[in-house]
C-alpha cells in the first residue's frame, strides 16, 4: 500500500514514517550546500596561490670561487645573500631579517637591521633586537662550468659549508 | 476645433513643459506643511534613508559630534577623487612612479585629487577611530544595537586594510618599504600566516604581483565590501530604533489622567482604546526635512571645507622612487600601524599578533560582554564608570604606543627625542 503519495500537498496528512525521509533530504540538501560552499573556498584559495611568480629566480649562479678570495664577506643587496668563504669553505647567509624582512647591513659583529634594531653574529644567531629566529643559510653548490649556485628554496643547517 | 486653438494649445503644453518634467521628477512641491515634510521624505529616492522623524536627541552635535556622517562623507570624497585618480594610473612597477610625477607635472589638478585622496584617507581612519570611541563612551552598542557595533568593528578593519592597500600605489620607498614592514607582520600569524603573505603578495617578497593585487583590492574588492557594510550599517540604525538616546526618566503623561478620545481606527480601537499614538505620547522628534537634512549638509560642508584646505596646504609625501636594496632607516609602517610596528619591536609574535587579534576579539565581543542595558545616551555615565575607563585606558595606550612610533623612533628603531 502507498502511504499517502501526495503528502506535499498536504502537511496534515504526513506519516510518521515520512518524517525522516524528508529530514534526510534537507540535511543532504544543507551537507551539500556547505560542501559546495567550502570547495568554493578551497578553489579560491587555489586561484589566488600563483603557480608560477615573476619576481627573480630562487636558484642564480653568483660568480666564480675565485671572486670571493678566502676570508670574504660580502652582501648582494640584489640576491640578498651575503657570500662568506673562509679558507676554501663557502657558505650563503641569508641578509633577509627575520624580524620583518628589511635588508640588515654587515656590522663588526655580523649582521645589524636597520629597521627595528635587530643584531645577529657572523653565523646570522640573534644576539640582540626583535628578530625571533637565526638568519638561514642557502644551499651551495658548484655548476658544472664552476659557478657558484645558491638555492633559495634550499636552506640547509647553519655551519654547512661547500669546500672548494 | 479651431484653427487658432491649435498653436495656444502647443503653446501651452510649451509653456507648461519645464513645469511638468519638474512634476513628473519630484512627487511634492517644497513642503511647507508637515504631510509634504512627511512624504517628501518617503517618495524621494535619496531622502528616504531618512526617516520621517528623527528624535531631537539625534541631532544634538554635542551628542554624536558628527562623526559617522563625517567618516561617510570622506568616503564619498575617496570615492570621486579615487575614479579621477585611476584616470591616470597604471599599477606596474616601472610606470606607477611616473605616473605620480606626471600627476605633480602635467595633468589639470593632478596633485591637487592627489592631496584630497592621501588627506581623506588618513582623515577617514582618524574619524572612524572616533566615531567608535563615541559609540563606546556613549554607551550606544548596548543592546539592541549589538549586532551594528559587531558591524562597525568590521567596518574599522575594512577602512584599515583599504588605507593600507592604497598607501603601496605611489610605489615610492616610503610605500614600498612600509608595505614589506606591514605585511611581514602578518607573516607572524600562527601556521597560516607565511601563506596568507604569499596570498597577499602574490609573491615572496614585495614586487610587480603586489602591486597588482593590492590596486585590485584597493579600487575594486575593498570599496564594494564597504559599501554593501555601510549600507547594512546604515539599515540597521533604523531597525534598531534610531540612534541611541537617554531612556526616558520618569516623563509626565501628557494630559494626566485625562483620557482623551482621539479616532478609533477599526474594531480594535473599541476594545483597546484608541489605537492611534497621535497625541498619546510625549513627541520628542521633530521631521527630517529640513531639520536632519540640514545637519547632513552642515557636516558635509565642514568636512570638505577642510578637507579642500588641507589639501590646499599641504601636499601628499612622495619619496623616492623604490630601491629594494636601500631601506630607509628607520622604516615605518603607515603611521596608524605604528602602534602596532612599536609593539612588534618588543616581540614580533606578541605585537604584531597575539595582542592586535586579542584586542580585535575584545571589541568584537564588548557588546556581548556588557550586557547592563544603564549608562545608555549619555556621555561618560557614571554606571559605566568601570567600561568607559578600560576603554579610554586601551584607547590612550593605542595612542602613546602610536605617538612613540611615530615621533620617538630614529635609526634602527632607537629611542629618540624628536624635538
Amino acid at each position: 500500500m502507498m502511504v499517502a503519495p501526495h503528502s506535499h500537498d498536504n502537511p496534515v496528512a504526513t506519516t510518521d514514517s515520512q518524517m525522516p525521509r524528508r529530514r534526510l533530504l534537507a540535511w543532504l540538501s544543507g551537507f551539500g550546500l556547505f560542501a559546495s560552499a567550502l570547495l568554493a573556498v578551497v578553489s579560491d584559495w587555489l586561484f589566488f596561490k600563483p603557480r608560477v611568480t615573476y619576481g627573480p629566480n630562487a636558484r642564480f649562479a653568483i660568480g666564480k670561487p675565485d671572486d670571493f678570495p678566502p676570508g670574504t664577506r660580502i652582501a648582494r643587496d640584489v640576491e640578498r645573500v651575503c657570500i662568506v668563504r673562509e679558507g676554501n669553505k663557502l657558505a650563503a647567509i641569508s641578509t633577509t631579517c627575520t624580524h620583518l624582512g628589511c635588508i640588515v647591513a654587515i656590522a663588526d659583529t655580523g649582521f645589524a637591521c636597520p629597521c627595528h634594531g635587530s643584531h645577529y653574529d657572523q653565523d646570522g644567531n640573534v644576539t640582540g633586537g626583535p628578530a625571533p629566529k637565526p638568519l638561514p643559510w642557502f644551499q651551495v653548490s658548484l655548476a658544472p662550468n664552476g659557478d657558484i649556485v645558491i638555492d633559495k628554496n634550499a636552506p640547509v643547517d647553519p655551519g654547512t659549508y661547500l669546500t672548494v | 476645433m479651431t484653427p487658432t486653438k491649435k498653436p495656444s494649445g502647443a503653446l501651452t503644453t510649451l509653456r507648461e513643459l519645464p513645469q511638468n518634467v519638474w512634476n513628473s521628477i519630484f512627487r511634492n512641491p517644497l513642503p511647507s506643511t508637515d504631510l509634504e515634510r512627511s512624504s517628501t521624505s518617503f517618495t524621494n529616492f535619496f531622502l528616504h534613508i531618512h526617516p520621517v522623524k528623527v528624535n531631537k536627541n539625534t541631532l544634538r552635535p554635542a551628542y554624536t559630534l558628527g562623526l559617522g556622517l563625517m567618516a561617510t562623507f570622506l568616503f564619498v570624497i575617496l570615492v570621486v577623487t579615487g575614479v579621477l585618480l585611476m584616470f591616470y594610473y597604471v599599477p606596474s612597477t616601472t610606470q606607477a612612479y611616473d605616473r605620480m610625477l606626471d600627476l605633480r607635472g602635467t595633468v589639470a589638478f593632478g596633485i591637487f585629487l592627489r592631496n584630497m585622496h592621501r588627506w581623506s584617507a588618513h582623515g577617514m581612519v582618524a574619524i572612524v577611530f572616533l566615531h567608535m570611541c563615541r559609540v563606546f563612551f556613549t554607551g550606544a552598542y548596548k543592546k539592541p544595537r549589538e549586532f551594528n557595533w559587531v558591524l562597525g568593528v568590521f567596518l574599522l578593519l575594512v577602512t584599515l586594510f583599504l588605507s593600507f592597500t592604497g598607501y603601496l600605489l605611489p610605489w615610492d620607498q616610503l610605500a614600498f618599504w612600509a608595505i614589506t614592514v606591514g605585511t611581514s607582520i602578518a607573516g607572524y600569524a600562527p601556521i597560516v600566516g607565511q601563506q596568507i603573505k604569499f596570498v597577499l603578495l602574490g609573491d615572496t617578497t614585495v614586487g610587480q604581483e603586489a602591486l597588482l593585487r593590492f590596486y585590485v583590492l584597493h579600487v575594486a574588492v575593498l570599496p564594494a565590501v564597504l559599501v554593501l557594510l555601510m549600507a547594512i550599517h546604515f539599515w540597521r540604525i533604523r531597525k534598531d530604533g534610531g540612534l541611541s538616546r537617554p531612556e526616558k526618566v520618569a516623563a509626565p503623561a501628557p494630559d494626566a489622567g485625562v483620557v482623551k478620545l482621539k479616532k478609533i481606527y477599526g474594531l480594535q480601537g473599541f476594545v483597546r482604546g484608541p489605537f492611534t499614538k497621535l497625541g498619546n505620547v510625549p513627541d520628542d522628534s521633530v521631521y527630517s526635512w529640513p531639520n536632519l537634512l540640514m545637519a547632513e549638509i552642515f557636516v558635509f560642508v565642514l568636512t570638505i571645507s577642510v578637507i579642500l584646505v588641507v589639501s590646499l596646504l599641504f601636499n601628499a609625501p612622495l619619496e623616492q622612487p623604490v630601491n629594494v636594496m636601500h631601506p630607509p632607516n628607520p622604516a615605518k609602517a603607515p603611521w596608524y600601524f605604528l602602534g602596532l610596528q612599536e609593539m612588534v619591536s618588543y616581540s614580533a609574535f606578541w605585537g604584531g599578533i597575539g595582542i592586535p587579534g586579542m584586542m580585535a576579539a575584545l571589541l568584537l565581543l564588548v557588546p556581548y560582554i556588557d550586557r547592563s542595558t544603564h549608562g545608555v545616551g549619555k556621555w561618560f555615565a557614571k554606571e559605566r564608570l568601570l567600561a568607559n575607563t578600560i576603554f579610554l585606558t586601551l584607547v590612550i595606550l593605542n595612542v602613546i604606543f602610536i605617538v612613540i612610533g611615530t615621533f620617538f623612533r630614529g635609526p634602527n628603531w632607537s629611542l629618540v627625542w624628536p624635538f
